[in-house]
């Protein structure tokens, strides 16, 4: 219930400053944006979640007009790539790959944009287990699992002479809200 | 066209304001009758922490006349309210005798309490709590509730460390409880330590009529779940000659978002094969 507050939270201030900036928008519209209106950012990262995942990822955000964007998001993860042996488990392989689409809206200023995404896309999910302990039977799972994937994403970029330096957050909204007892 | 964008902005702002109140809405924390439902505290001998119990009564409870199985729920302050409303919801689909859910709330650390080895400084206490289970809280509860006392009756229900304590009580204390909802069980920790219990207890415990539904997530994928969540339904399948078993993995799903989902498997699987009376 607690990740649910700070969800709630998070998402109510993203909306609060969506929505405010939104009403002084003809100030940041009137000056000319050095912001690109179709940017490409390929990426390649970790990700702490119970583990480390390696992440090659790219973004494509398009900004046909002002405040209207439109973007694409994909990734490949190896999962857990730093823990291929766990007490007596051995991940033989672990990979997920994602692919979102999303529309929203891009605030500017001059040498700064901010974009909010809703994102809906699919995640396929592989990876094989085996429990690998001499003290008792070898024991393997696999799975291959393809899901919605849908959330929230944040973007700025800032404008560094020739380039941009971008940031980025996905708040996940899926799975929510959860199953209740009518889906049992 | 000034029309147009004062319309389009109000549009918005009203957009904006929705998206605020739907998700204020969502997070309403879910209750169960407050006049149904008991609580007190009590101190472990065992550990010397104090336990928060909550007791929810079937709607149409009476002493005087029925005994009732008893549900003890772990991570208590958390799943108390969607228990108990699952429990009512299910027993009136199946028109069957509800229970009664005890829900135990945190004393020490889960961490401490739910597992039953020492690794670190904040694991281990899975003996005392359970010595605080069966020999406090069990006999209070079958003291002042109306609820039958035959191990057949009682069920324990824990997701993640609470799924590791439940098969550490079904591997050492095997005689406590009748039934287990064992939901995405860290059968992974301490080197597989619950698989030691299981084979050092078999023997005793292999003939016993009892109930374990194992359920996990789907998208479990941290490189420790599944393999020995499918090992232990093996040895169960395999070796536990009078046990009724029912695994369920829930699609698209990990590791929180499959708890609910699988407390509702689990409990409508309890309903429907619980031993008769």
């Amino acid at each position: 219930m607690n990740s649910i507050k700070y969800l709630f939270f998070l998402i109510s201030l993203m909306s609060c400053v969506t929505m405010l900036a939104q009403n002084e928008s003809s100030m940041f519209s009137n000056q000319p944006s050095t912001v690109p209106k179709l940017t490409i950012e390929p990426g390649i990262g970790i990700h702490t979640n119970f583990g480390t995942d390696f992440l090659i990822t790219n973004l494509i955000q398009w900004n046909p007009i002002n405040h209207l964007s439109i973007a694409s998001h994909s990734s490949f993860n190896i999962n857990n790539i730093t823990q291929r042996y766990f007490n007596g488990i051995k991940t033989n392989y672990n990979f997920s790959i994602n692919q979102k689409f999303g529309i929203g809206t891009t605030i500017y200023t001059k040498r700064r944009s901010h974009t909010f995404l809703l994102m809906t896309g699919a995640k396929y999910t592989t990876f094989r287990e085996t429990l690998d302990d001499e003290r008792f039977d070898k024991v393997s799972s696999s799975i291959r699992a393809l899901s919605p994937d849908y959330g929230l994403m944040y973007s700025q970029k800032k404008i560094w002479k020739k380039y941009f330096f971008t940031y980025r957050m996905y708040v996940p909204l899926y799975p929510w809200p959860t199953k209740g007892a009518g889906d049992a | 066209m000034k029309n147009n964008a004062v319309k389009f902005n109000g549009i918005r702002t009203i957009g904006s304001a929705l998206m605020i109140i739907i998700l204020f809405s969502s997070c309403n924390k879910e209750e169960f009758d407050p006049l149904l439902t008991h609580e007190f505290a009590i101190q472990s001998t065992a550990n010397g922490a104090v336990y928060k119990i909550r007791v929810g009564l079937p709607a149409n409870y009476n002493p005087g006349v029925e005994k009732y199985s008893s549900i003890y729920v772990l991570d208590g302050e958390e799943n108390f309210a969607f228990v108990s409303n699952q429990c009512k919801e299910i027993s009136d689909k199946l028109a069957v005798r509800n229970v009664v859910v005890i829900s135990i709330g945190y004393g020490k650390d889960r961490s401490i309490d739910y597992t039953p080895t020492e690794v670190s400084t904040v694991t281990g206490g899975g003996p005392q709590f359970l010595s605080f289970i069966e020999s406090q809280l069990i006999p209070l509860i079958e003291e002042n509730v109306s609820v039958d006392t035959a191990r057949k009756s009682r069920v324990i229900l824990g997701h993640s460390y609470g799924g590791l304590f439940g098969a550490f009580a079904f591997s050492t204390e095997n005689t406590l409880f009748g039934n287990y909802l064992l939901l995405s069980p860290s059968l992974w920790f301490d080197d597989l330590i619950s698989f030691q219990f299981e084979k050092h207890h078999r023997s005793e415990n292999k003939d016993r009529t009892q109930l374990v539904f194992l359920g996990i997530g789907e998208e479990e994928n941290f490189g420790r779940m599944q393999a020995p969540f499918d090992a232990f339904y093996q040895i169960l399948h395999s070796q536990y000659s009078q046990l009724k078993l029912e695994i369920n993995m829930e699609k698209n799903l990990g590791h929180l978002g499959s708890k609910n989902p699988n407390i509702i498997k689990g409990l409508n699987y309890y309903f429907q094969n619980r031993q008769s009376r």
